[in-house]
Order: structure tokens, then sequence, then C-alpha cells
């Protein structure tokens, strides 16, 4: 039985954002080449009018922008003890199904993203259908992202993201459940599988699938396999996407990852600087999607007026990669079902059966013709419709909590 | 021969009121990222050290900015801007840069370039040794270039303005100033672009060039295969093992910085531009950890800072050669670094690109000076003066293997006694 929630709503207190004001009145912009287009980062014509829109607009409507989230989201604060970390307060929003046995769901989010991104997929896995299962949700904050407190300790790596997340679904009465995650979320997750799995986490599902590249000693016949035969044509289109990431568009993790505290006093300090940074990410790790000025100044300010502070969020990539990007494709095996969605944009993308191979409890998988990073944001209905087929009667994943079956 | 209008102007840095207030403004909002304890430099450049040099910068540095601004001005002696027009539709450019003559006519003109985050400020120590006149060493004519997109000088507008550009400039400057004949001293960029000068403007222009980034690509089995048996049969010596750990330690934990400003510098820009503490920051850390235990003042680290906060375009435009050099040159700026002019190396054991001397040796034929160093770091005409000058007196004075490489221009006073006629 889980005890008593704490109900909590954003309410940014006025100085805050008296202090964005008078620092968005005193930006300076960097002047830019003729013709960069994207090339050299986010424009600056883009980040001009965002800038503007931010000052005059945005930020002076703020309380309904804050308003509406706290309408969307019922979201709550708890206690949490993290083994050698003392007990950090954990912001989260939390919806039940009208559907007493709906499946229990932690949806935890990544890097640029926020418990915001949970938004449109939240009144579709909660619905109630005769057709498809529902599920009580669950998106967690993660420790030092959003309004959730960050560790002070240096060392919070993976193993206590998991830890967090894992405790926040008991302390909920949810003591078997599945999860959702991209980016960030996808290591979480992986590392809840394997270490709250089978016994707690019952099945994972994740929009960013990796896989490391075939080796010769482990995995010969898949080694064989990659140099003989040919690569369809989405999977080279899929090849060449994860390189022109890791050549063209990594930057931002060799600096997170190495020197996050230098880059951290910039990101505090300069909205516009924030501002830069986060949209370059949503513009070249989505596909297409058509970011309002609004909703890439709410997913922004979520960062700016971030309980820990826009730097700590961070951290993550120094205390969990410490500059490689090797350690993100290694020790992907779980002991429970995994599904994949593969989305055509994502930012690394692997050939299936590299993905097979490092896998093997792999058993849906879903491809789009479109989407990218932020899945949940770009295409809820696709996402949510994975986890109802995945999850539904007749999916490879139905009933895996025994009990709670959605429907 | 009619004399073409030169367009050198003198000049003096001032920089405008509007521009203090702003920036007074900006540091008085200033909102401090928070740190996890005992993060030491291990994450990046600590909290309290920003803390102390943003307090000091809002309180005490940028209200006496006159003084540190006509400080600057006496240090750096006379300065300039001109114009200089770019081949490739890059058009003029104002190029800022400093000048200053020895006493002794035919000292040895020498061009000073900095790199990134450096700047002309470089020059400032090193000035008054290098144009000291003396019986007993070579004295120099001394231009210091701000490179575009650097302190006071214009930034190019179009994409591509790389090395080449950089070198052309720098080329016609010193000729602009009377200088057909030349030699040069660079470290950072500035290595890469007075390599490059060496490599086009050399042996015609550009007579011998002196670096303290001295750089050679690792042996190869098929490009290198020399290099790669010794490296196999001869092991190194415990300073160049522990070079190549500094090397690959700055690799793997200090190269963030170069990873986004080759990739995504408009996208950082936006930050370096807005945020004085986060330039701050963003600088600080590599003043630190690129020199040898260095005792930065406050003063020393804001007035650098200053020269980039206050640059004629902007501390963004100075990060976009990286890009340029990473599309121009894909298999990157370690190869190709022979050139057909002498080169002198001077070796300071804490730079952040310290290989064995093989390679270094290999990767550059026309090596003719090398000086080792007990200390010293990246910023070595800052950090080492005195060792700098006594190293670039010693390659190119008497009985040096540079004497007189720039005809008639040896760098002392001519003997009239000696040579027993009129002068």
């Amino acid at each position: 039985m889980s005890d008593a929630e704490t109900p909590f709503s954003i309410a940014v207190p006025d100085d805050q954002l008296e202090l964005l004001k008078q620092k968005l009145e005193l930006t300076r912009f960097p002047d830019e080449l003729e013709d960069a287009g994207r090339d050299y980062g986010a424009p600056l014509a883009d980040i001009q009018r965002l800038t503007k829109y931010w000052k005059d607009v945005h930020l002076p409507k703020w309380r309904e922008h804050e308003a509406k989230l706290n309408e969307e989201l019922p979201q709550f604060t708890r206690d949490i003890e993290v083994d050698g970390f003392g007990t950090l307060n954990i912001h989260y929003v939390h919806q039940k199904s009208t559907v007493v046995d709906a499946v229990p769901l932690l949806f935890v989010h990544g890097w640029p993203g926020s418990f915001v991104e949970v938004r449109k997929i939240l009144p579709l896995l909660v619905e109630a259908s005769p057709d498809h299962p529902s599920f009580h949700v669950v998106a967690i904050g993660l420790p030092s992202y959003g309004f959730s407190q960050g560790p002070s300790k240096k060392g919070f790596k993976c193993e206590q993201y998991a830890e967090v997340s894992n405790k926040l679904m008991l302390s909920l009465g949810y003591n078997e459940y599945v999860t959702q995650g991209g980016d960030w979320g996808a290591l979480i997750t992986k590392r809840i599988a394997q270490l709250y799995g089978p016994k707690h986490s019952k099945a994972w599902h994740t929009n960013m699938p990796l896989a490391g590249p075939p080796q010769l000693t482990q995995s010969p016949l898949l080694f064989l396999s990659h140099h003989l035969f040919k690569y369809s044509p989405k999977e080279r289109a899929g090849i060449d996407r994860t390189n022109w990431f890791e050549e063209k568009g990594s930057g931002y993790f060799k600096e997170q990852s190495t020197q996050p505290q230098t880059l951290g006093y910039s990101l505090a300090d300069s909205p516009v600087g924030l501002l830069g940074w986060i949209y370059e990410k949503l513009v070249n790790w989505t596909d297409e999607y058509p970011w309002t000025e609004d909703e890439v100044l709410t997913w922004v300010s979520i960062y700016w007026f971030s309980r820990a502070g826009p730097a700590a969020s961070i951290r993550i990539y120094y205390e969990i990669l410490q500059g490689s990007l090797q350690g993100v494709s290694q020790n992907m095996a779980t002991p429970i079902p995994l599904g994949h969605s593969y989305f055509p944009k994502e930012i690394a993308i692997h050939p299936r059966r590299w993905l097979k191979a490092a896998n093997p409890t792999l058993i849906f998988e879903s491809e789009h013709e479109s989407g990218g990073h932020f899945a949940a944001y770009e295409r809820p209905e696709a996402l949510v419709g994975d986890l109802r087929k995945m999850f539904g009667r007749g999916g490879p994943a139905f009933g895996v909590v025994p009990g709670k079956t959605g429907f | 021969m009619s004399q073409a209008l030169s367009s050198e102007k003198p000049f003096q840095i001032s920089i405008s009121s509007f521009d203090l207030t702003l920036l007074r403004q900006k540091l008085e909002l200033v909102r401090l990222a928070h740190e996890v304890d005992n993060a030491g430099w291990d994450y990046g450049v600590p909290l309290s050290e920003i803390k102390r040099l943003t307090a000091y910068w809002k309180d005490t540095f940028l209200p006496k900015w006159h003084e540190h601004e006509a400080k600057l001005n006496e240090d750096l002696g006379p300065q300039f801007t001109r114009d200089i027009e770019v081949d490739g539709g890059f058009g003029k450019i104002n190029v800022h840069y400093v000048h200053r003559k020895s006493a002794v006519v035919d000292a040895v003109p020498l061009l000073f370039v900095h790199g990134w985050p450096g700047s002309v400020l470089e020059v400032k120590k090193i000035l008054p040794l290098l144009v000291e006149e003396s019986p007993d060493y070579p004295s120099f004519h001394v231009v210091a270039i701000s490179l575009p997109g650097y302190g006071f000088s214009e930034a190019p507008q179009r994409k591509g303005f790389e090395a080449v550009q950089l070198a052309e400039v720098c080329n016609k400057l010193m000729l602009s100033l009377g200088y057909t004949e030349y030699v040069t001293q660079g470290g950072d960029v500035g290595s890469l672009v007075t390599r490059k000068i060496a490599q086009i403007y050399g042996p015609k222009h550009s007579k011998a060039w002196h670096t303290n980034s001295p750089i050679g690509e690792p042996p190869h089995p098929i490009k290198r295969p020399l290099l790669l048996l010794s490296h196999l049969l001869f092991s190194y010596s415990p300073s160049e093992k522990a070079g190549l750990e500094r090397t690959m330690q700055f690799q793997k934990q200090g190269s963030g910085y170069f990873a986004q400003q080759s990739t995504q510098p408009q996208t950082l820009g936006y930050s370096l531009d807005d945020s004085p503490v986060g330039l701050l920051a963003w600088i600080y850390e590599k003043l630190v950890n690129w020199s040898d235990g260095y005792s930065w003042t406050d003063d020393e680290v804001l007035t650098w800072i200053s020269v980039y906060w206050f640059s004629k375009s902007g501390p963004a435009a100075s990060t976009r050669i990286y890009y340029e050099l990473a599309q121009a040159y894909p298999e990157g700026i370690f190869s190709g670094v022979q050139t057909p002019i002498p080169v002198g190396h001077s070796y300071f054991p804490q730079d952040i690109f310290v290989v064995p001397r093989r390679w270094i040796r290999a990767a550059n034929p026309t090596l003719v000076f090398e000086s080792d160093h007990e200390s010293g770091g990246h910023f070595a005409a800052h950090e080492r003066p005195e060792e700098l000058v006594s190293d670039l007196r010693k390659m190119f004075g008497k009985g040096g293997p540079c004497y007189g490489v720039v005809p008639g221009k040896t760098g002392y006073v001519v003997d009239v006694i000696k040579f027993g006629g009129r002068d």
C-alpha cells in the first residue's frame, strides 16, 4: 500500500521571472557567417526570433503556460533515499487510468528532455478501451532535472538513477511494472531491467535501440555477415545518420562528459546560451518537427527554472560516460522482454541484425516511416500504438505484470 | 612607382561606455551554477574560482577598466589598423596589429602570431626583449597581428576562411609594412598559420619560422614505416612517455571545447557572446590546464578575457577557425607539416600536445633548431618570455642556424669601422 502523495504545482517565484526578464533585455547576440544555414550551429535568425518572443510574449504569459502544465500533468514530490547519497526530493507525474488493472508504466526522459515529454502520450496511455490496454503512468523527473533535487555528491551513476526510479515505483505501490524510455531513459531503463528485473521490472520498451558493432571475437558470424552481406538502403541511411551524429553532432557530448562545470556556467547564466544549446538538438534530432515558439520556450524554461539549475543536468554525461560514446552501446543484455520502436531520424541507428544479436530478449519491433529522437513528443500516437501492440491482447508482452493486463 | 594610399591608422584600445555599461549590468545579474561537493577541477573550473573572479571583475577590475586599458595600450606600444584585401571573395578585412621597430635599423623583421584562446596580448612580455639592442644577440622589428576574428580585427563574413586565408592576411600585412622578407614565431593556431605562411610564401617572403607548438604524426605502417620500426625497436625516454601520456589525457578529457568548436561553433557562440561568466569559465579552464602552474593574477585573467569580451566581432567569431580547419583538412591538422624553409622548435613539457622527438623530426625535415625546457606550458610567450626570446636569439643570432636568413637584416648594428667604409 503506498503512502499518501504530496501534490506539486509548478510555481516559479516572481524574482526568478524578473531576473530572466532582465537578462533577456540585456541579450548580446553573436554575428553569423553569410549563408551559414544550420552548418555552424543553431541559426542566428531562429535564435533572435525565439529570444524576442521569449521576452515579449512567452515570459509575460508564463503563468498561463505554468497553469496549463499543472492542469495537464498531475504532479507530486516524494523523498527517496539513495544509498550513499542521502535523501533526494523527486518530482514526478502520476496519473492512474480508470481501468483498475491498468499496466503500471514508468516513463523515463533524457537530455535535453524532461517530464514534459510525457505530455502528449499521457492521455493516450491512460485511456480506457476494450480494444487496447491502458496504463497507470508514472513519469519521473530524474534527479538534477526539472523540479527534482539533484545529488550533491560525486559519482551518481546509472545504478543510482535506476535505484531512484525503482524505489519511486515501489513507494507508489507498483511492485511490478514496465518501463518506456529514450535517450538517458533508454540507458536507465536498461539498468532497471538488469538490476530489478524480472522481480520488479517485467518488460521494457525503448525508442532508442542500441547495439555495438560486431566484434570478431565476440560474434564471429555477425562480424562475417557485416562484411559479406549488404545493408538495406534504410540501414545505410541509418548508418549515415549515426556517422553524422558522431562526426558533427556530438561536440556537446564531448564537453558535457569531460568538463560539464565549465559549460555549466554559460547555461546557468545566459538564457539565450541555454536556448541555443538546446534548440540545436530539438531541430537536428527530430524529423522536421514543427516546433512552435511556445513549445521550444516551455521546454527550455523547464531547464532555466529547474530546481538544480541547468548545469546539474549535464553532469550525468560525466558521471556515466566520462568522455566516450563507447559506453552507450555496451552491456545491452537484460533478463526481461524488450520492445523496440524504430524511428528513422533517431541519432543512433544500428542495423537490425546488430540489435537482435545484442538484445537476446527482444520480442517486439516496430518500424516507422518518420519520426526522430523525441518519439513521445513527435509521434505520440505511433509510440503509444506500439506500446498497445506490445502489451495488448495477442501481443508478446500481454499480461507480463500479473493481474494487470490493462483491460 | 606611385605609393598607393595606405589605409593604416594608428589605434588605441578604447572601449565605449556603452560596452562597459552593458558588461557591468550583466555582471550584476550573474546567476552562478551549483557544484557537487569536492569537485575540485574534475568537472571543470571550480565554483570558488569563478565566484572570486566574477566578484572581482564586477567590484574592482571593471570599475578600473580605464587604468587597465591605458596600461594595455602602454605595454603594447604603437598599434594600428589597416585594410587587407583577401582573395576568393572575402573582400577587405580591417586588421589590428602591434608594430614596434627596434632601434637597430637592420633588425630581423618578425611576425608574431597568436592562437586561441590567446590574442595579441601574448606578445606583451616578449616585445621589449625582442626589440632590445645588444652586441650579444640579435634584435627584431616586431609585428604582432590580431588574427581576423580576434581582438580588434574584423572577422570574415563568409564561409571557408581558413589557414590559407589567415596566412594570406599575415603575408600581405608584412609586405604592406615594407617587410618583403621576414621570419615568424607562432604557437597554437599561430603555429598552423605560420606553417602555412612558410609553405605558401616561403622562401620568397617567409625565410624561417619558429614554433613553440611543434607537432608530428605518429608512426604508420604504410605512411611512415621507418618511424614505426623505430617505435617498435627503440623505447621512448621517460619525458617522452610523460609527454605522450599528457597528450592522451588532453585528448580524452580536455578536448571537449575542440569537438564543439569544430562542429557547432555558432551554438556555443550564443553563450560566449551573451554571458561574461560563461566566457570567463570557457577560457580560464584552458589558461590553467594548458599552462605549467603559471600564477595567473586576477587582473591578468580578466584582461585576457576582456580582449575576447570587447573584441570587435565578439567571442563567437574566434571559434569559427576550428570549424573551418576541420572542413578544409579532413585528414587533420597534424599532417602536411613540412615546409621549404628552416624551422626552429622550443619544447615546453606542459604543453597540451607533446609527442616523441623522433615523430617531430620525421615530420619536419627542415628542422634546424631545437631547444628543450624543464618547465613551461602552452602559452610560452606569456609564461616563459625570457626563455622563448633566448631561443629566438640563439636561432637567429651570430653562430645560430638562421643567422642572416633575412638578407641584410641580421639583427645587429652594422660595425662601420670593421667594414671600413661609408654607412
